[in-house]
């Protein structure tokens, strides 16, 4: 006899979501919402401010061209090559800056930790895809434009009814 | 006759079960993993004490922090350094999270391996939920690289404590539905009470470790036999069961979680203001000796044994985890179950080839 009721919960506890939000979302139209501006670092507290690490973001007048981001990525994913770039630039007298293969990167975000020069961080951006590798290596020009800032949703919780949805 | 299971992903990972059948049961059963042996072992004696870290999560992705956490517990103890408080507490509420996550990917393959989609599809949306929490403090969905030896990268934000308990409190809601339409459902408990059981005595003498020991009533769990960090402040149950058969493996993931939780919510209240991280050379060089760590990660006791002669890298890395401890007994348990069972009992003892071949 109880399993007869057990059944019957079980069924009653799937007609219940017929009256239910649902969870999910359209992605390409509505997009997740993060906290922050992405992972940043404080080298002098050699404290990392929480954020999504996506896509790096290379402020070009700051960085001294002091491969140290490379080092850090060197055994990890080997993703940052030095490339010399052209123009004057009074803080980098070898003119070269990193270049980051996303078909390599692991998103480990040693790279940022390594910067001294608050130069190199990682932002909100993870839509990386693209049609061929050679689209993932992202030149010192292209690390350098910030992402564009769009409103997504985010999860928000209905207490009384007990369900998700996002919004 | 012989049959195959596998190589090519027979539910977690790339691993091969040669099972010899009488009809339709099984008469032998012969486990074939390295398939996805990576050698991390040896890539850990080439690499430096920070470089090491996002190599070292790859093989459990879905339990990344219950993995890394052992290794920085070993390498602080060879440096002679512990992690301050706050950032004790921090490691304590990722290590659950994951924890979380790790147990609803378990239901959630469980549920398809019985052929219930909707128990496929509830626990991986409300991993979700959980994700986004863990990804609030660590930044990645998954592999955070979010510990390191002295302490956390980043701090959790302001906004967490109050978003983890909104989280929790859904997710109370959501584990009594997921009992209603899963756990106490009839057609559940037919598939799974009395299925491959694993008898006390046996389980001990095979050494399985996590929620496959504590289902076959033995009460051990590494974060109450040896609290390490702060769990020794967290007030927390081991949840047991005697059976010893698939559903009482699948109980225990199941109460684990609400245990889970509890601790997350202890953890937020009990977390001091403070520094997160101590300030140590980016070339870490621990003086020549050796440590050993134990932890509790999702699947059972993960262990790690670290010699370093003085230098940038580790002379010697072991690892030590729990799929690979809980594969000798798959042989052990398939013999004289159904064909059809397989999946049950295969997958209840949570294990995950890329984890047990390093």
């Amino acid at each position: 006899m109880s399993a007869i009721i057990r059944a019957l919960n079980a069924f009653a506890s799937g007609v219940q979501h017929l009256f239910k939000r649902r969870f999910t979302f359209r992605y390409p139209e509505q997009k997740l919402e993060f906290e922050g501006e992405g992972y940043l670092y404080d080298p002098k507290t050699q404290v990392g401010i929480s954020g999504f690490k996506g896509r790096h973001l290379l402020h070009m007048d700051k960085c001294t061209g002091c491969q140290l981001c490379s080092l850090a990525c060197e055994n990890i994913a080997m993703a940052i090559e030095m490339v010399p770039i052209e123009g004057q630039w009074p803080r980098n007298k070898k003119s070269i800056f990193p270049q980051i293969d996303y078909g390599r990167c692991v998103f480990c975000g040693f790279c940022v930790d390594a910067c001294p020069f608050y130069a190199l961080f990682e932002t909100n951006d993870y839509e990386l895809c693209g049609y061929d590798r050679r689209s993932l290596v992202f030149t010192p020009k292209q690390l350098s434009i910030p992402p564009p800032k769009e409103k997504g949703v985010t999860v928000i919780f209905d207490e009384k009814k007990g369900e998700a949805h996002h919004g | 006759m012989t049959l195959s299971v596998g190589p090519q992903h027979p539910g977690s990972g790339h691993f091969r079960l040669i099972i010899t059948v009488d009809g339709d049961i099984i008469v032998k059963a012969e486990p074939d993993p390295g398939y996805v042996h990576r050698g991390e072992e040896k890539m850990a004696e080439v690499r430096n004490y920070i470089q090491n870290i996002p190599h070292i999560e790859r093989p459990s992705i879905i339990d990344a922090s219950g993995i890394l956490y052992p290794y920085v517990l070993a390498v602080e103890d060879l440096l002679g350094k512990s992690a301050p408080e706050r950032a004790q507490y921090i490691r304590m509420i990722m290590a659950e999270l994951n924890r979380i996550t790790s147990h609803l990917y378990f239901l959630s393959i469980f549920g398809i391996f019985l052929g219930h989609s909707t128990m496929f599809m509830w626990p991986m949306g409300d991993r979700e939920v959980f994700i986004d929490l863990s990804q609030m403090i660590g930044g990645t969905r998954i592999t955070f690289s979010h510990f390191v030896p002295g302490g956390v990268r980043s701090d959790a934000p302001d906004s967490f404590a109050d978003k983890a308990e909104k989280t929790c409190d859904y997710f109370e809601g959501r584990l009594k539905e997921y009992e209603r339409i899963f756990v106490n459902n009839p057609l559940c408990h037919q598939r799974t009470v009395g299925v491959g059981v694993l008898t006390k005595e046996d389980a001990i003498k095979l050494g399985v470790v996590g929620p496959s020991l504590r289902a076959s009533g033995v009460k051990s769990d590494t974060r109450r036999d040896e609290p390490y960090d702060a769990y020794d402040k967290v007030d927390f149950e081991v949840p047991v069961y005697s059976e010893g058969d698939s559903y009482a493996r699948l109980r225990v993931h199941f109460d684990e979680m609400r245990q889970s939780m509890s601790i997350i919510r202890q953890c937020i209240k009990q977390m001091p203001k403070g520094p997160v991280k101590q300030k140590l050379p980016p070339q870490l060089r621990p003086p020549a000796g050796e440590a050993y760590a134990r932890t509790e990660a999702a699947r059972g006791a993960m262990a790690y044994y670290i010699v370093s002669d003085g230098g940038n890298y580790p002379y010697r890395l072991k690892m030590n985890v729990a799929s690979f401890r809980n594969l000798i007994a798959i042989p052990y348990l398939l013999k004289g179950v159904h064909l059809a069972d397989m999946p049950t009992v295969y997958w209840g003892l949570d294990y995950w080839p890329v984890e047990a071949d390093k």
